[in-house]
């Protein structure tokens, strides 16, 4: 278990999200102007792309395909969303943002199932 | 005979009555109304070859009967078909032609079809896995298990091809066109094919026009070429075996390639289980043909778009497994022919838009002559009467008197 430098403060402009790659993890760091956040870079709900979907304003991260949120400043869930973001710890040093990343963070899915379903037969 | 005059133009021939057609099944909105109804909702249709969805997450959209349909390859590998209709306000799901759902699009998901009117989310199985805002707006009186999309009957077969059926419970594929297939089974089935070429035309004619030309060899009278080279007297001894539900076949023979005028024998890319050189051909039912000339298959299909308005798609076929040196011979020997710049092709569709083009709604009914009789070799016209004879049978309509009812065939011959 390590902290890994992200990225300087000074990278990723406020009400903004960067993708970043650590060693192989990718990792989605979102500053909502009280702070930083670094989680996977996809959303909980359908896997889609948060670098490209994901809006932050006052301190909320809201996916738009399907307006599932998150308040930023304590990870609760907002109006509908029925999953946690999960996130890494986060520090600053200085002007660095580093992360606390021993593996990588995923979300398990609903995934189509193997049964037989020729419904026909 | 001297030039007619209107009643003496208008008369009936002096043929069987299976041998001539009253131009109005090819002219009449009712009659062509009917047939989406009674034929093309009923039958089988090959939409696309497999290899052209290879990957999972992979789809084609087309439209049969001019109901919108999709096919996906699921993450399962299995090919499965939907009405490309969302169950939610019948909006169109996916409007690309072809694509994947792999990667996410501005409007949908990885992984799922979105509908993008209301972010409704369906897996590849056809199962809607998110409806937006369901508990608020329907409460408990309505969840995602009730709006599924519609599955349709879908069987990759005959080397490949992906057969749809908008009837849930219609003549298995097999029984529907498994005799016919039967000449070409174990080449067609030896090893993986993959459409090297597609292209499509859309011509100002009637869908059963086009089928005709691909039942009759009469019209290499049209075909330069044909007449000036390759042929021999095998050539003009095939005959045209007729199969149940209508359905043709020509006879193989070998083609003398190397008497053509720049083309070479395709005696080393022939498929497998094929003797060199050899030419089938299959006529399905209501407009599909599947055409191997040794080392290339192609295979057309049929879409009415209105009764003088035809979208015709062409596919051409190699091995999957072909070098890139042998694909490119194939591609060579098949677009020589049947490219759109090919041998024949076009002229094959200056024929049919000449037929449409005195033959639109509103035309003066006349007498389409089916009636020769050459031992029903390929210039006997048996594979067009054993078509409409089908045609009559799931319509009910006498194909030269389409006001008469066809299960009264024996009355009205008798009179």
């Amino acid at each position: 278990m390590s902290w890994k430098y992200l990225c300087e403060v000074s990278d990723v402009e406020t009400n903004s999200v960067k993708l970043i790659d650590v060693d192989g993890v990718s990792v989605l760091v979102a500053n909502y102007g009280g702070g930083f956040r670094a989680m996977p870079p996809i959303c909980p709900h359908m896997e889609e792309p948060l670098a490209e979907s994901g809006v932050i304003a006052n301190c909320i991260l809201t996916c738009t395909k399907h307006l599932w949120a998150w308040d930023l400043r304590n990870l609760s869930m907002i109006g509908e969303t029925e999953r946690d973001l999960k996130t890494y710890e986060v520090k600053q040093e200085g002007d660095k943002v580093l992360a606390l990343i021993d593996g990588e963070l995923t979300y398990d899915f609903d995934e189509e199932g193997d049964d037989d379903d020729d419904f026909f037969k | 005979m001297p030039a007619r005059n209107h009643s003496q133009w208008t008369a009936k021939p002096p043929l069987q009555s299976s041998e001539w057609i009253d131009s109005r099944i090819y002219t009449e909105e009712a009659i062509f109304e009917e047939e989406m109804e009674k034929i093309f909702k009923k039958t089988w249709i090959p939409v696309c070859h497999e290899s052209e969805l290879p990957k999972a997450y992979d789809f084609r959209t087309t439209s049969i009967a001019r109901e919108p349909v999709i096919v996906c390859r699921g993450p399962d590998n299995v090919i499965r078909a939907f009405l490309n209709v969302c169950p939610h306000r019948g909006m169109i799901i996916e409007r690309r032609p072809s694509g994947s759902f792999f990667e996410p699009q501005p409007s949908g998901n990885p992984k799922r079809m979105t509908c993008m009117f209301h972010a409704w989310q369906f897996d590849m199985k056809g199962n809607c896995v998110y409806v937006s805002r369901e508990k608020e707006g329907y409460q408990d009186r309505l969840c995602k298990e009730d709006v599924g999309l519609r599955r349709l009957r879908c069987e990759v077969k005959f080397g490949g091809f992906v057969w749809v059926n908008l009837d849930d419970n219609p003549l298995s594929l097999e029984d529907w066109a498994g005799k016919p297939f039967e000449c070409l089974r174990k080449t067609l089935e030896a090893e993986p094919l993959e459409v090297f070429h597609y292209h499509k035309a859309i011509v100002e004619t009637n869908y059963k026009l086009w089928h005709d030309t691909n039942c009759e060899f009469y019209h290499d009278f049209m075909h330069y070429h044909n007449r000036v080279t390759g042929f021999n007297d095998a050539y003009f001894a095939r005959k045209n075996e007729s199969f149940e539900n209508g359905h043709i076949v020509v006879g193989t023979f070998e083609v003398n390639y190397d008497q053509y005028e720049g083309f070479e024998s395709r005696a080393g890319l022939s498929f497998p289980h094929l003797p060199p050189n050899q030419w089938y051909m299959i006529d399905l039912f209501p407009g599909m043909n599947f055409n191997l000339r040794g080392s290339a298959l192609r295979c057309d299909t049929v879409t009415p778009l209105g009764p003088n308005k035809l979208m015709i798609e062409f596919r051409g076929l190699g091995l999957k497994s072909d070098s890139a040196e042998d694909r490119q011979t194939r591609i060579n020997h098949h677009n020589s022919i049947w490219g759109p710049f090919g041998r024949n092709l076009h002229e094959d569709l200056i024929g049919v838009q000449g037929q449409g083009t005195t033959m639109r709604p509103g035309s003066e009914p006349r007498r389409i002559l089916h009636g020769r009789q050459e031992n029903q070799t390929i210039h006997d016209e048996n594979g067009m009467r054993h078509y409409y004879d089908e045609w009559g049978r799931w319509m009910n309509r006498m194909p030269n008197d389409p006001e008469k009812i066809f299960a009264e065939r024996e009355l009205i011959a008798a009179e």
